[in-house]
């Protein structure tokens, strides 16, 4: 490899890195924390019970589905696990004369979906999107229309990718890079912090970025589809079949007790079942579709059964996918890791947060090698300047926004109209006001006053759960909820960090030789800043 | 001409040069790889579905290679017209084969 090659790809990973590297710290860190997405449902959700038995729930949601709507077109209803807050199950209405079957649009209407409980009854605990949000800002952002927010992602992920492949060859001692960590030297500590997040977890790094684009393969690289069909939804329904729809005939005939076609389901599929739908209900053509669970394979194209829902009578099954359909869907369940249990769940979450530290030090290490050779250190250029206060604003005042959130959904009256908007709102406007500080005082004042509030505010979440409400950390781990406890303990773990960080913070002092060293070689080579 | 100005016309050469290999890097290097992706899932044999997504798989590879020459390639200008001639290769292989067999 020659130096010039070295040399353009250095800059490359340096400028790829630095203007998408601000929203894709959002995004490892929505991205991280999304790992435990079922489990903080369920934190975010307290009064909930813990479904012991699934059964239970899914008996609950038929009969309240038959009540509630008994000749609904379609009725969605997830299979309850330990791990989930129950069965958050929608139904859609038949369409009216003239209207189009729009099953989509329909999903987050709050008027044809309800939450069973573990008890099989509805549950109405607060309004929260809970684990939810973080899956969702993921990918869709917030406050804007979807398909913007996950071209930015995508192009993000792309530069991303760039800037790994062109970080791997900036580095020609990448192994060595792995052990080293020179500690309280200035940009040298910086660069191995960088250096050693990034090489620790590179496999990782690589993966979750790559798969990551191939989850949006649908919308980024529509070509390779258009190249061959005339009608994209010929491909949709050759790569995702599904069984031929039946007409409905109008003669009413009592659909059969889920439960006995789940259970049969789940005995023919080997595997947990994740998903029923039926549609037309009640009718002599109701059809009973179920999905295995992703948690126990690694491709998300998980393999579906379809009953008859009158006899019970296995009808379809879904074929066995293609070479590279199936890669397609193991790379996509290789992103999302539902195939992991806890353990590798904490594997997930670890090289996270090892991305989300990489892209985190990769931005602020810009400023601390270009801080040495600013002309005069005192009066910074405008580029430089706004570097360093838009790292704060994201890297200080993101983790405050969440640390918000979490106290909204334990804070807000359950009475709140928009109730679980608001906690977003919330997130928001503390994460709008950290910025806002950020670009009026002094960043080095700023940095350990976000870093401590953060800090405060998580480690005393749990706190507030045990002395204000029943169900806090301890209880949860008496009666062997390790989740809800876990995250409890983790909260707690990651405030300590945060306040440790803001005390190492406040006593950061750029080295004040090597910064007047570097003004008086600056002075005479005043392009240098320009060259990169 | 005195050396601050030859100072100031490098910069602005060394800023167009750059502005060049961005072309190249984002809107090229998409385009590029788009094309490829169309060529390549009209040449892999077998079930249309099946190349169509490997293609697509493979594209989002090319996407990123074909950013990371437009920075390693020795000029702007150069980055630019190997890029357009790769992504010209796909579009013919691609026009060519449409034309003889068409889609589905």
């Amino acid at each position: 490899m020659s130096k010039g090659f070295r040399q353009s790809q250095a800059f490359l990973h340096t400028w790829s890195g630095l203007l998408l590297g601000w929203i894709l710290f959002l995004v490892f860190v929505a991205g991280t924390i999304a790992f435990w997405r079922e489990g903080l449902n369920r934190w975010m959700r307290p009064e909930i019970a813990r479904v012991e038995q699934p059964m239970r729930v899914l008996a609950g949601s038929q009969a309240f589905l038959a009540s509630k709507a008994p000749d609904a077109k379609s009725w969605i209803i997830p299979v309850a696990t330990e791990r989930s807050t129950g069965a958050q199950v929608f139904w859609v209405p038949q369409p009216k004369p003239g209207e189009e079957r729009g099953r989509r649009g329909r999903r987050g209407r709050s008027d044809t979906q309800a939450l069973i409980g573990a008890d099989g009854q509805v549950a109405q605990p607060r309004e929260t999107r809970g684990g939810e949000f973080f899956y969702r800002f993921h990918f869709d952002l917030h406050y804007m229309p979807v398909i913007w927010a996950r071209w930015l992602v995508g192009f993000a992920t792309m530069m991303m990718l760039v800037a790994i492949v062109s970080g791997i060859v900036t580095h020609k001692k990448i192994f060595k890079d792995f052990f080293t960590l020179r500690r309280a030297k200035g940009q040298r500590s910086w660069l191995d912090g960088h250096n050693a997040t990034a090489a620790l977890a590179l496999p990782f790094h690589l993966m979750i970025t790559y798969t990551g684009l191939v989850t949006l393969m649908a919308l980024l690289m529509p070509w390779a589809v258009v190249a061959n069909y005339t009608d994209e939804r010929t491909v949709f329904a050759t790569l995702f079949p599904t069984a031929s729809v039946v007409e409905r005939t109008g003669r009413p005939a009592p659909l059969i007790d889920l439960r006995l076609i789940a259970a049969h389901a789940e005995r023919r599929l080997g595997a947990p079942a994740s998903f029923i739908e039926v549609s037309d209900p009640g009718d002599a053509a109701a059809r009973v579709s179920v999905s295995q669970s992703a948690s126990s394979m690694l491709s998300s194209r998980t393999p579906r059964l379809t009953y008859d829902g009158v006899t019970g009578r296995l009808v379809w099954q879904s074929p066995p996918p293609g070479a590279a359909a199936e890669t397609a869907g193991a790379m996509i369940g290789l992103h999302a890791g539902r195939f992991a249990g806890n353990g590798g769940r904490w594997l997930y979450f670890l090289c996270g947060i090892a991305g989300t530290l990489m892209i985190a030090s990769g931005l602020v290490l810009w400023t601390v090698k270009r801080r040495e050779r600013l002309t005069d250190p005192a009066r910074p250029h405008f580029g430089f300047r706004f570097v360093e206060r838009l790292n704060v604003a994201v890297i200080g005042g993101f983790p405050l926004g969440i640390a918000c959130f979490f106290w909204a959904n334990r804070l807000l009256p359950a009475t709140l109209r928009g109730r679980a908007d608001w906690e977003i709102h919330a997130l928001f406007i503390a994460w709008a006001a950290a910025a806002l500080t950020a670009f009026v005082v002094r960043p080095a004042r700023v940095w350990p006053s976000l870093f401590a509030a953060t800090g405060w505010l998580l480690v005393a979440l749990p706190a507030y759960d045990i002395v204000a409400t029943d169900h806090g950390m301890f209880t949860s781990l008496a009666i062997g909820d390790l989740m809800i406890g876990g995250i409890g303990a983790t909260i707690v773990v990651f405030g300590i960090g945060f306040i440790l960080l803001a005390r190492r913070v406040a006593r950061y002092q750029p080295n004040p030789k090597r910064v007047r060293k570097a003004a008086a070689a600056a002075t005479s080579a005043t392009m240098l800043e320009v060259a990169e | 001409m005195t050396a601050g100005d030859a100072h100031a016309r490098a910069r602005w050469a060394r800023r167009g040069d750059i502005a060049l290999r961005v072309v190249a890097a984002v809107p090229l290097a998409y385009a590029t790889a788009s094309l490829w992706a169309m060529a390549i899932a009209r040449l892999l044999p077998g079930d249309r579905a099946e190349a169509s997504v490997t293609a697509a798989l493979i594209a989002l590879v090319l996407c990123a290679f074909a950013a990371m020459w437009a920075f390693a390639a020795r000029s702007g200008w150069r980055a630019i017209w190997t890029l357009v001639a790769a992504a010209g290769i796909a579009a013919m292989t691609t026009w060519v084969s449409i034309d003889a067999t068409g889609r589905l």
